[in-house]
């Protein structure tokens, strides 16, 4: 049974993000280093203005003449033009080496998702592994495209502003550096909270939004229920809860905004007070006044830009975090090399528990002989599933073995377990591609012509063919709409492909209706000709075809024979039969505990 | 602060989007005025910064009075404190319309959709439903929150306009003219950024569903095989998502040197201007500072506005769409005045001669599976019968019944029943009626100790959204178990053991049957193992009852209902 459990995908810690974050960086060294230079000059360009305004300050103030003025704004003109063409390369510049940086990321952890282990798959469930392909890769994306380089923009912009406005007077700069202490401890006490905040804000949003698709979508069963005052009320409460997370992000940045704010007006009437006074006593020009005022009231951008960055890029390193997590899952089987001798699949005293302390299997024995059909039957949560599972290698025991030609299936590599056992679940899925692209996972060597024999094989050739493009159709979501039954039949035709001598099958035919049941059965049994197979039955007649048939109860194997052997022994498998079968000899009301 | 959620979020003009955008700005009225009111304090507190900075330069400095000086700079202290703080409450005031805004169209939607119920599902399509109910409010707040800022730059803008017109006509006009220039040189630009940004979303779309895809598929994928393949599909995407994002860098990085280049030279233009007047003794040094100042100034009104255009164009679009759900009504009415509810009494339904007694356990068979999900949804009065067809309640029509009655007494559960995210217990009880006895034999009777167990905490355990966590068959017992709890007087299940094994599947009906002996119950299957269970069940074939009985009589006697019943056993 599937476990809505998300907490089993790791979350990589600070010291490995920090790392894996460098690394990416070194990877790119020179070119960043290349970016940063660009916009430093850039940044050099447009501290020319307030430069060259006070010297017009100064200029008009001794009379000079037009001329002089016009070369100043030519000047002025000049730097403009010279800083705009700077920041387009620069700009251009550092996307193109965000875009590859956000690109190999993004493909990296790709391949960590498609090589986790199997065991972690089956049991992670696929929410948690979603948010991060999703959420998570969205946020790096902002990290990476924007919050990266305009802080690396900002910190170069400001820093050459500061050295700027010491060159032109220090005298007049200096007294204005006490407001960095201020930013600073303003800033480092929002920052210790604002991530906090704000993802809490897009996990109560993300609940919100869910809750309202969930009151549009379950419109009949809301109606039938009388569920309405309780929708409204989830509803309700998600908006309180949202309103709560937005008011605390608002508290917040009401402490925060007006101490940075007033921070950057400081030095402004610092430069205006003290530069004015000193002009006064002769030890500073006008010029030097107004331009170092500017330089400070031009500081206040890259500054804010800078911190209102910086709580994106925490958000984007916890991001970071459980995408780099993604890779450190521990193996969940150490490969030996052993090569099976045969194909017998057999289960030895086989214990299993999903939570420790709590067995699901209590000693299962059980010998598959190639070729064999054995049909497994019993009650919900008797631990049918569990046992297929183990079967096809996707768990190991907990005590006990499972193994195929004497070579425990959890020692063998992925790629040779499928070839030699496959578990084929009521699961199934079209990937988005054409009906080719999901045929030829199994068999990536497979041409068109393999792949049509296949399909005529299981007699679903025919509907392939009249779709739009054949084979080349595109499915999936988004694409051409296969029907429940299609869908399976293409994930049967990828297990021909995959040719593995054994199957365990957890019967998939019950949830569709009758006539495209029994097309689907004729293609199944196409496909389980020559092989060895394990059913996990829902419908009885599987088990009246099969060799065998194991009735599986509490964890354990309670009957094991032919149909006529089990119904000889009249156990609970009989009963069941019988009143399957209507039979009037038997009393109905049987099959109860 | 006004706290949310509003206790009730009225009743919205849906006649036309503009309309409804005034109707939920009436509402807030109040914090609209008042985030404008410190939009205009704090707008033109940054424009009087290079005013202050021009009269401390002239009167201070250029003048020797060290008594101006200080005025002046303490002057510049207090503007620079009052525009913070006018920042900020600015800022809270947009914050809380913003929230009015959002959150009270999200209430809004809530209730629409709950009180629609099935109506909503069947009328129009629940993506773009879902997809505007979790964006549009957003947008609809977006409009509200703008204003404050939109209307700060206004007033200032025509504050700066009017100090430079009063200085100086020429550079007054140059302002004037100047900077709706410089929109309409920014603007043309716009367009190809936004063509690729809108490619490059479409891209990145892909390539996220791709990823979602395989997320999705990954159990499929780590079973057959395929991975390498699609490592390198999703690589090749995610290429293609790197080519697009550059080819929007590359005209992004343009646009960024224009909104250097552009306004740089008008600052430039305004600047040499002025220094040509201050020579001329028509413009003090002060004064020809403040101009630059003024000039860079202008640029935050100009980006603003550029703002407000599309939010505002966002925000008309948004109601439109959201409309299209809040202008509905239901479409099942109850009469003005409904009759009272029968007391014990049997169902009829005349369009196809099916009739069920009081307490009786009846299972449909029918040859063709959605004649008996239609035959359910009339008997629960989903849908009204067509001509001069109806549905009798003892003597009543269901039609002359308040909706609202039929729903407290006929409890239909059809084939697509949803689970709500929660906690189990909740959702198996969730109006809280019935206690843990009670709760315990309900999962008793349709079997689902197995979902139960699956969670963590049992009971107490939180399902999912859509309970997606759990198998099929798990959901679909607990479903059953749900509409055990509510305990009706009249319960029609629509294939409720459909996803479940053939062991369960006869535990489940033997249990069902004791569990609702004297209660009436309609079951809708093909199932052998319930049919053989039932009081009398009913063949239903090309819309008509054709035959009821016992299943064993029925299956001895008539060949049709045999051929139906007893299909998966032919297909072996």
């Amino acid at each position: 049974m599937s476990t809505p459990n998300s907490g089993l995908l790791p979350v990589a810690s600070g010291a490995d993000v920090k790392e894996y974050a460098l690394g990416l960086l070194q990877r790119q060294r020179a070119k960043v280093l290349g970016v940063l230079a660009l916009y430093a000059l850039a940044a050099l360009a447009g501290l020319a203005g307030p430069r060259l305004l006070g010297e017009l300050v100064g200029a008009v103030q001794h009379t000079t003449t037009r001329t002089h003025i016009d070369h100043i704004g030519l000047l002025l003109a000049g730097f403009v033009v010279a800083q705009a063409v700077l920041v387009r390369i620069a700009r251009y510049a550092s996307s193109v080496i965000a875009e590859g940086v956000f690109a190999e990321l993004r493909e990296e952890f790709l391949r960590k998702v498609v090589a986790l282990p199997l065991s972690t798959v089956e049991r992670a469930g696929t929410g948690d592994l979603l948010t991060r392909m999703t959420s998570d890769v969205d946020a790096m994306s902002r990290s990476v495209r924007f919050a990266m380089p305009e802080t690396m923009i900002a910190m170069a912009t400001a820093i050459l502003t500061l050295v700027a406005a010491f060159l032109t007077a220090p005298l007049v700069a200096l007294p204005c550096l006490v407001v960095f202490p201020l930013l600073f401890v303003a800033t480092r006490w929002y920052l210790k909270r604002a991530p906090q905040g704000y993802l809490r804000e897009r996990r109560v949003y993300s609940h919100l939004f869910a809750g309202l698709t969930e009151t549009l979508e379950g419109g009949r069963t809301i109606d039938a229920l009388g569920l309405q005052a309780k929708r409204v009320r989830r509803g309700d409460d998600d908006i309180r809860r949202a309103f709560v997370a937005e008011r605390y992000t608002l508290q917040l940045r009401t402490v925060w905004f007006p101490s940075t704010e007033s921070a950057y007006v400081l030095p402004v009437v610092g430069a205006l007070l003290i530069g004015g006074l000193l002009a006064l006593h002769g030890h500073a020009t006008l010029a030097q006044v107004t331009a170092v005022t500017l330089y400070f009231q031009q500081l206040v951008d890259p500054v804010d830009r800078l911190l209102g960055w910086l709580d994106e890029l925490q958000i984007g390193a916890s991001s970071l975090a459980r995408l780099v997590g993604v890779g450190r899952v521990p193996a969940d089987r150490a490969t030996t090399g052993a090569q099976p001798q045969g194909e017998e699949l057999r289960a030895d005293d086989v214990h299993f528990a999903y939570r420790e302390g709590r067995d699901v299997l209590h000693g299962i024995n059980l010998v598959v002989r190639p070729g064999e059909r054995i049909a497994m039957v019993g009650p919900s949560g008797a631990g049918k599933s569990t046992l297929g599972r183990l079967l096809a290698g996707i768990h190991g025991p907990r005590t006990g073995s499972v193994t195929v030609g004497g070579v425990p299936l959890v020692e063998l590599e992925v790629d040779q377990l499928r070839r030699e056992v496959a578990l084929v679940t009521q699961e199934q899925h079209v990937f988005v591609g054409s009906v080719a692209d999901n045929l030829r996972l199994a068999r990536p060597s497979a041409d068109d012509d393999q792949l049509r024999s296949v399909l005529r094989s299981i007699d679903a050739y025919d509907w392939v063919q009249a779709l739009p493009d054949g084979l080349a159709t595109a499915v999936g979501s988004g694409g051409y709409v296969l029907t429940p039954a299609q869908a399976q039949q293409i994930a049967l035709a990828r297990l021909v492909l995959a040719d593995p001598h054994t199957l365990v099958l957890d019967e998939a035919t019950s949830l569709l209706d009758p006539r495209a049941a029994r097309h689907l059965e004729r293609s199944l049994a196409a496909v389980l000709k020559g092989r060895t197979v394990v059913a996990i039955a829902h419908r009885l007649h599987t088990a009246h075809d099969a060799h065998r048939v194991a009735v599986v109860d509490g964890g354990l194997v309670t009957e094991l024979g032919s149909h006529d052997e089990l119904m000889a022994s009249g156990g609970a498998y009989a009963q069941l039969w019988h009143s399957w079968r209507a039979d009037p000899t038997t009393p109905s009301g049987i099959g109860q505990p | 602060m006004r706290a949310f959620p509003l206790a009730d979020p009225g009743d919205p003009e849906v006649g036309s989007p503009l309309r409804f955008l005034i109707w939920i700005a009436r509402g807030q009225q109040a914090t609209l005025v008042g985030g404008m009111v410190f939009g205009v304090i704090w707008m033109c507190g940054q424009a009087a910064v290079p005013f202050v900075v021009g009269r401390g330069i002239d009167r201070g400095i250029a003048a020797h009075n060290t008594g101006a000086l200080v005025m002046w700079s303490a002057v510049l202290l207090g503007v620079g404190i009052v525009q913070a703080t006018a920042g900020v409450l600015r800022h809270r005031w947009a914050v809380t319309n913003w929230m009015t805004g959002t959150f009270r169209v999200e209430q809004l939607l809530t209730r629409k959709a709950a009180r629609l119920g099935a109506s909503l599902t069947e009328r129009i399509d629940l993506g773009e439903v879902v997809s505007s109910g979790t964006t549009d409010a957003g947008y609809i707040g977006n409009c509200l929150d703008i204003t404050a800022r939109a209307v700060g730059s206004i007033v200032a803008f025509a504050a700066v306009a009017a100090i430079m017109l009063l200085t100086s006509v020429q550079l007054g006009l140059v302002v004037l003219i100047g900077v709706p220039l410089l929109m309409l040189f920014i603007a043309p630009l716009l367009r190809p950024l936004h063509h690729r940004q809108t490619e490059l979303r479409a891209s990145v779309g892909k390539l996220t569903n791709f990823g979602a895809d395989t997320v999705a598929g990954l159990r499929v994928l780590r079973g057959v095989g395929g991975e390498t393949e699609f490592v390198a599909r999703y690589q090749a995407r995610s290429q293609d998502v790197r080519r697009k994002g550059i080819k929007v860098a590359a005209v992004g990085s343009i646009l960024d040197g224009a909104e250097v280049l552009l306004p740089g030279i008008f600052v430039v233009v305004v600047t040499w201007m002025g220094a040509r007047l201050a020579l001329q003794h028509k413009l003090t040094v002060g004064e020809l500072v403040s101009f630059y100042g003024y000039a860079a100034f202008l640029l935050a009104p100009m980006r603003i506005a550029t703002e407000v255009a599309d939010k505002f164009t966002r925000g008309f679009v948004a109601a439109r769409r959201l409309l299209r759900v809040l202008a509905l009504e239901p479409v099942l009415s109850s009469p003005a005045v409904p009759v009272a509810v029968p007391i014990n009494a049997g169902l009829f339904d005349t369009a196809t001669g099916f009739t069920v007694t009081p307490g009786e356990f009846v299972v449909v068979a029918a040859s063709e599976p959605p004649d008996a999900s239609d035959l359910a949804d009339r008997l629960g009065r989903y849908r009204d019968p067509t001509g001069d067809e109806r549905v009798l309640w003892g003597n009543a029509s269901l039609t002359t019944l308040a909706v609202d009655d039929v729903r407290r007494h006929i409890l239909v559960s059809d084939k697509d029943p949803r689970l709500f995210a929660g906690r189990l217990r909740d959702q198996l009880d969730p109006l809280a009626r019935a206690d843990d006895e009670a709760v315990q034999t309900a999962i008793d009777v349709a079997m689902a100790h197995d979902a139960v167990d699956s969670l963590p905490d049992g009971l107490d355990g939180m399902l999912d959204e859509r309970a997606r966590g759990l198998s099929g068959g798990q959901r679909q017992r607990l479903v059953l178990a749900r509409a055990l709890l509510v305990d009706p007087e009249i319960l029609v299940l629509d294939e409720p053991t459909s996803a479940v094994d053939a062991y369960t599947e006869a535990r489940i009906a033997d249990a069902l049957r004791r569990h609702r002996a004297g209660r009436t119950t309609v079951v809708m299957s093909t199932s052998p193992l319930v049919l053989d269970r039932a009081d009398r069940v009913v063949f239903l074939q090309g819309g008509r009852v054709v035959n009821d009985g016992l299943h064993r009589e029925l299956l001895s006697t008539d060949a049709a209902y045999r051929s139906v019943v007893a299909r998966d056993e032919e297909s072996a």
